[in-house]
């Protein structure tokens, strides 16, 4: 077992606190714990830090030393050091005289600053390159997607941190900023959905039926289809926007350099909110969806609300809700690791965060209509859910 | 090329480009304590090269061994963990907009180690002050200066004390002054925290300031190597012309006959 970095001793109104070993940040937070308990001791007049038997001095317990200084100043007490090596000098020349107020910020000094595919020669070598191209960013994309899941497993086995408040950041930014703009579509296409069923279903007697046609169309595939579609242009973009900047200023190259991983830094905190908010907000648009349908049905067939809603909850089972959701769990995951494989992809110009931002719009926007025509023929043939 | 003493980085054999290279053989060691320029025309490939050494463009053949240990060979894990005892201060300096000046410099303290808060506070305050900011804790990076924002990625680069500390043209754009105030920064980097430093650069002055040897890259490998006078005495017109500016002249046949 490693030996205590400080022992504390007490002698009337002063007290000396023997430093052992290196005073470096693996161990910093138990020297600054014994320090700051003797600093806060009213009674200690005089407080000596005995560097005899001390080891090297980084900037932390630089940092520490200046600290208790200022906390032993503040009562109108002192810090003492004795027996200081020259490293301990050397170190300590870091701290700093202190400071009395902020300069004012100086103005910036300086502002950050085709041809033809048919033409020959090269056509073929520049549809090879594409093809080439594709797959890379294929392979790319399925690289991210695993490295995701891996510091996703990180994360929730607590092996590591996500920033502080990024999480309650994002879910705020691409939740609670899509609340308005999903239920008020979700609302009006509710009662459009519900005027022309009424017209239609009315001409054979079958008004009553608008109901079922509300609930089943409502909680498995528009709110659904329309969510994603919402999320996609307002949350994806900016991921991929966020991101493509980021790489172009070089910011995701500093913390792979530090020794930070860029995905669980950047694209876990995104995935976590995107992966929250999809059904959250999906859930949300289907009972405002219902909603809308409901006037318009109480309104145009005068069906009382009792009725309609008895009659969605009879025909919306559990499976139906399981299905709506899972899909806009699926959508919400294409968005994200779009935007953010899009987004990590950008190259150093501010043009290529505009190509990424688009390009992530329309990627996520065809894959969830793939993926949505997928669910319902494998639903369709398979007739379990 | 080796320097002296224990080596901290060593390169052999390394090809470094993206799909073709750039440079080629490479063989460089900086010892403990060093400070090495690393020089070159625009274009030379000497920030590709710096690319390949911080962990973000692997090799096209060789090795870059830090602290005595394979980078591209490790797991990710031991890899971060291994950069983590290195710095990095970006030709862009590279700092975090969203966030204040404080944010920027806490953040590898914040991730990377248990140093308690009141600590972390501390030591930002202290890094600021060495690097000639103090006060401006609060600022974004858009409120600050050109040469301001270049002193700030020195101050995160270093706040985890490195042992090694890359920079890539750290007083490139800068009026004088403020650039001579950036090689002071660095001088007092190794001088107070020990920190060795690897440096690209083509400003002589500032060259001549800090290093204590250079490596010249010229037509993809390395040109010559040495101490700032042994290459200022080079006869070698590649390496004369670069350390007494005289002017390059387009290669191959001339265009005007006079």
């Amino acid at each position: 077992m490693e030996p205590p970095a400080t022992t504390i001793e007490r002698d009337g109104r002063g007290a000396v606190a023997h430093l052992h070993g290196d005073l470096v940040m693996p161990r910093i937070r138990e020297v600054y714990a014994a320090l700051r308990a003797v600093a806060r001791q009213r009674e200690v007049a005089t407080l000596v830090l005995d560097f005899s038997d001390a080891g090297r001095l980084d900037s932390s317990g630089v940092a520490v030393v200046t600290l208790i200084g200022r906390q032993l100043a503040g009562g109108g007490r002192r810090l003492d050091l004795a027996h200081l090596g020259e490293q301990h000098r050397a170190a300590l020349a870091l701290a700093p005289a202190p400071v009395e107020r902020a300069e004012p910020a100086a103005p910036a000094e300086d502002a950050p600053e085709a041809s033809g595919w048919w033409r020959w020669p090269g056509w073929i070598e520049r549809l090879g390159e594409r093809v080439a191209d594709a797959g890379a960013s294929v392979r790319a994309f399925a690289g991210l997607t695993a490295a995701t899941c891996r510091q996703l497993a990180v994360v929730v086995a607590r092996r590591a941190r996500m920033p502080a408040g990024a999480l309650r950041h994002h879910i705020e930014v691409m939740g609670a900023g899509a609340i308005f703009v999903v239920a008020l579509l979700s609302f009006l296409t509710g009662m459009t959905m519900a005027f022309q069923g009424a017209v239609q279903l009315q001409r054979f007697g079958a008004g009553v039926f608008v109901a079922d046609l509300i609930g089943m169309s409502m909680v498995r595939e528009l709110v659904p289809l329309m969510t994603a579609v919402i999320i996609t242009g307002r949350t994806g973009a900016a991921i991929a926007a966020e991101l493509g900047t980021m790489r172009a200023r070089s910011e995701i190259d500093a913390l792979a350099t530090m020794g930070i991983d860029p995905v669980r830094f950047l694209i876990v905190p995104r995935m976590i909110a995107i992966t929250a908010i999809g059904p959250a907000l999906t859930l949300m648009g289907i009972f405002v969806g219902v909603l809308g349908g409901m006037l318009v049905a109480a309104g145009t067939l005068d069906m009382p609300p009792v009725t309609f809603w008895s009659r969605v909850v009879d025909r919306v089972t559990l499976w139906d809700f399981a299905h709506g959701l899972g899909k806009s769990l699926v959508f919400a995951w294409i968005i994200g690791l779009s935007g953010s494989h899009l987004g990590m992809r950008a190259s150093g110009d501010a043009g290529s965060v505009g190509t990424a931002t688009t390009r992530t719009v329309v990627v996520s926007v065809f894959s969830i209509i793939v993926v949505d025509a997928l669910f319902a023929t494998i639903t369709t043939y398979t007739r379990h859910l | 090329m080796t320097g002296g003493g224990d080596i901290v980085l060593a390169c052999r054999d390394l090809s470094v480009g993206y799909e073709r290279p750039v440079l080629e053989h490479v063989d460089l060691s900086i010892g403990r304590g060093e400070i090495v320029a690393l020089l070159g025309g625009s274009g030379c490939g000497k920030s590709t090269l710096l690319r390949t050494l911080v962990g973000l463009l692997p090799p096209l053949a060789g090795t870059v061994e830090l602290f005595g240990r394979p980078l591209y060979e490790l797991p990710l894990d031991d890899r971060n963990r291994l950069l983590a005892r290195t710095g990095t201060a970006f030709q862009q300096d590279a700092l975090f907009g969203s966030m204040t000046l404080e944010d920027n410099i806490a953040l590898p303290l914040c991730e990377l180690t248990r140093v308690p808060a009141p600590v972390v506070a501390e030591m930002v305050r202290m890094r600021l002050a060495l690097v000639g900011l103090a006060g401006l804790e609060h600022r974004l990076p858009g409120e600050l200066s050109g040469g301001q924002r270049k002193r700030a990625a020195l101050a995160r680069a270093s706040i985890l004390d490195p042992e090694l500390m890359f920079c890539d043209e750290p007083s490139a754009g800068l009026d004088p002054a403020v650039a001579a105030g950036i090689d002071e920064t660095l001088l007092q980097f190794r001088a107070v925290l020990g920190i060795t430093l690897a440096v690209v650069s083509h400003e002589l002055e500032s060259i001549r300031t800090i290093a204590d040897r250079a490596v010249l890259f010229a037509d993809g490998g390395i040109r010559a190597a040495g101490t700032i006078d042994e290459l200022s005495r080079s006869r070698d017109p590649e390496v004369f012309g670069f350390f007494h500016r005289v002017a390059e002249r387009p290669r191959g046949p001339a265009s005007i006959a006079t």
